[in-house]
């Protein structure tokens, strides 16, 4: 008996469904345009409308194309938290009814937890144990991972996230919004030693990243006041330098955990895994500690339905089921 | 009894060991006010000021940033409920419908609102404005004002 899981994930921006047939993914579909092509419709920026609107094409699309029918699935599986509330609770109504009509289990799945475990959808996978940097716009966690669902989290920010900082500091230097990107852009072509920004000590394996914002808004007003070009003649190295100041923080701490803990198995998790400073740096690091380091696709690195599918899979290994009371967890935690 | 008129009060030349008295003085100067609104510029310490009252008022849980939530919910020792708004990434005010922000300011709870110029035809009548400012030698100033 196969078992046969589909997932939905609307814990922010992206409404998506996935299916997944004995560990192995068959169909991720993310909202875009070209589902609403085939309905006609457009997508509002409006998270939880969106995520309303574009949740029946998504599962619809996401079922047709891997050819299974709603009888044959075993379970379905949705993102619990965290994350907006109005967003989880269309995910969460979706699959509660969903399983109520069908008579199939259902299975709340943490999406930070599914954000590693995105590692497994695909080959190489990380063997246990292994230390999960996971960085997105909203969560900068260091994790213990001893097996599928057994993770521990052993640091984590205590204000901002690093993808907020890169999002906050593109705004100082007058970037567009999400401006994260255009740091790691700029950062390619500039100099990551023009400046320097002071780290933010913390204790244990714990980050923050309010102070260096606030170090960075100090030193471009210091700077434009005396030359009120100095952004924009300098944009290229104060990007490589912000980006490096950031990711020197990141992998500061990654590189005591890992010490302390005696791992070698690295795993990086989360949007700003996608960043190329980022994934550059580690790999650097690899002769010096004798890591293995894991870099997830990108298409798993950002929200989608298939890491809350492979997280499913293993939950459901493990039946863990939950009931039709469950409630979106807007802060969810998960450990230990 | 709440004052009458347009109460104003300045702190000024703030340091960050300053934080837990300027908190204590925020807080009596507030009264029942329920909604306080934080304006300053990127980095002028809206979240940080939030950390200190919180602290201030005894809430047991991590007081982070909500820019990626909209919303953070946290309790004091006493089970008290307070809401930690950061409206910074929203581009639409129906976003903020969306998540059903009227409840929230209209719950009776404590509501510390950051970036509130984003949805400025949501905010209820009566509130409490806490404006901050960066000083030259990087102190801060910090305004009062009930509306």
């Amino acid at each position: 008996m196969s078992i046969t899981i589909l997932a939905l994930e609307s814990s922010c921006d992206e409404t998506s469904a996935a299916v997944i047939r004995d560990g192995v993914l068959i169909t991720n579909v993310i909202a875009t345009q070209t589902v609403h092509e085939n309905y006609g419709g457009v997508v509002p920026e409006l998270a939880s409308r969106a995520h309303q609107q574009n949740v029946v094409p998504v599962v619809h699309q996401a079922l047709s194309k891997a050819n299974i029918r709603k009888s044959e699935l075993s379970a379905i599986a949705f993102t619990q938290g965290p994350g907006l509330l109005g967003a989880l609770l269309v995910g969460t109504s979706f699959a509660k009814a969903l399983a109520l009509s069908l008579k199939k289990p259902l299975i709340a799945v943490n999406h930070m937890q599914a954000h590693i475990l995105a590692h497994f959808i695909e080959d190489p996978k990380p063997a246990f144990p292994f230390l999960c940097l996971t960085v997105s716009g909203g969560h900068t966690q260091l994790v213990l991972v001893e097996d599928y669902l057994k993770m521990e989290i052993i640091g984590q920010t205590r204000d901002d996230a690093v993808g907020e900082a890169f999002d906050k500091s593109a705004k100082l230097l007058g970037l567009t919004y999400p401006g994260g990107p255009l740091i790691d852009k700029y950062a390619r072509e500039g100099n990551p030693l023009s400046f320097s920004f002071p780290p933010s000590e913390m204790p244990g394996f714990d980050y923050s990243f309010s102070g260096i914002k606030t170090a960075i808004l100090y030193f471009l007003r210091d700077q434009t006041k005396r030359d009120a070009n100095f952004i924009q003649d300098n944009l290229y190295d104060i990007c490589a330098s912000i980006q490096h100041s950031l990711i020197n923080m990141l992998l500061d701490k990654l590189i005591k955990a890992a010490k302390h803990y005696k791992i070698s198995n690295i795993a990086i998790a989360g949007g700003v895994s996608a960043n190329s400073g980022l994934r550059a740096a580690l790999q650097n690091l690899v002769p010096a500690y004798n890591w293995q380091v894991y870099f997830p696709k990108f298409e798993y690195c950002t929200d989608n339905a298939a890491m809350i599918a492979m997280a499913a899979h293993f939950k459901y290994i493990n039946e863990e089921f939950c009931s039709l009371e469950v409630s979106p967890e807007p802060r969810m935690k998960f450990g230990v | 009894m709440r004052a009458k008129g347009k109460p104003i009060q300045q702190i000024d030349n703030l340091n960050i060991d300053d934080l837990p008295n300027a908190s204590k003085n925020i807080i009596a100067f507030a009264q029942d006010y329920k909604i306080w609104l934080f304006e300053g510029e990127m980095g002028a310490g809206k979240t940080t000021l939030i950390k200190a009252l919180c602290e201030a008022l005894g809430v047991v849980d991590e007081v982070s940033s909500p820019t990626f939530a909209l919303v953070n919910e946290y309790v004091n020792r006493e089970q008290a409920t307070f809401y930690h708004f950061d409206f910074y990434r929203i581009e639409h005010e129906e976003e903020a419908m969306d998540i059903g922000v009227d409840e929230y300011f209209y719950s009776g709870h404590l509501c510390f609102v950051e970036w509130p110029g984003k949805i400025p035809s949501l905010i209820p009548d009566e509130f409490l404005r806490i404006f901050i400012t960066i000083n030259s030698d990087n102190t801060r100033k910090i305004v009062l004002e009930i509306v």
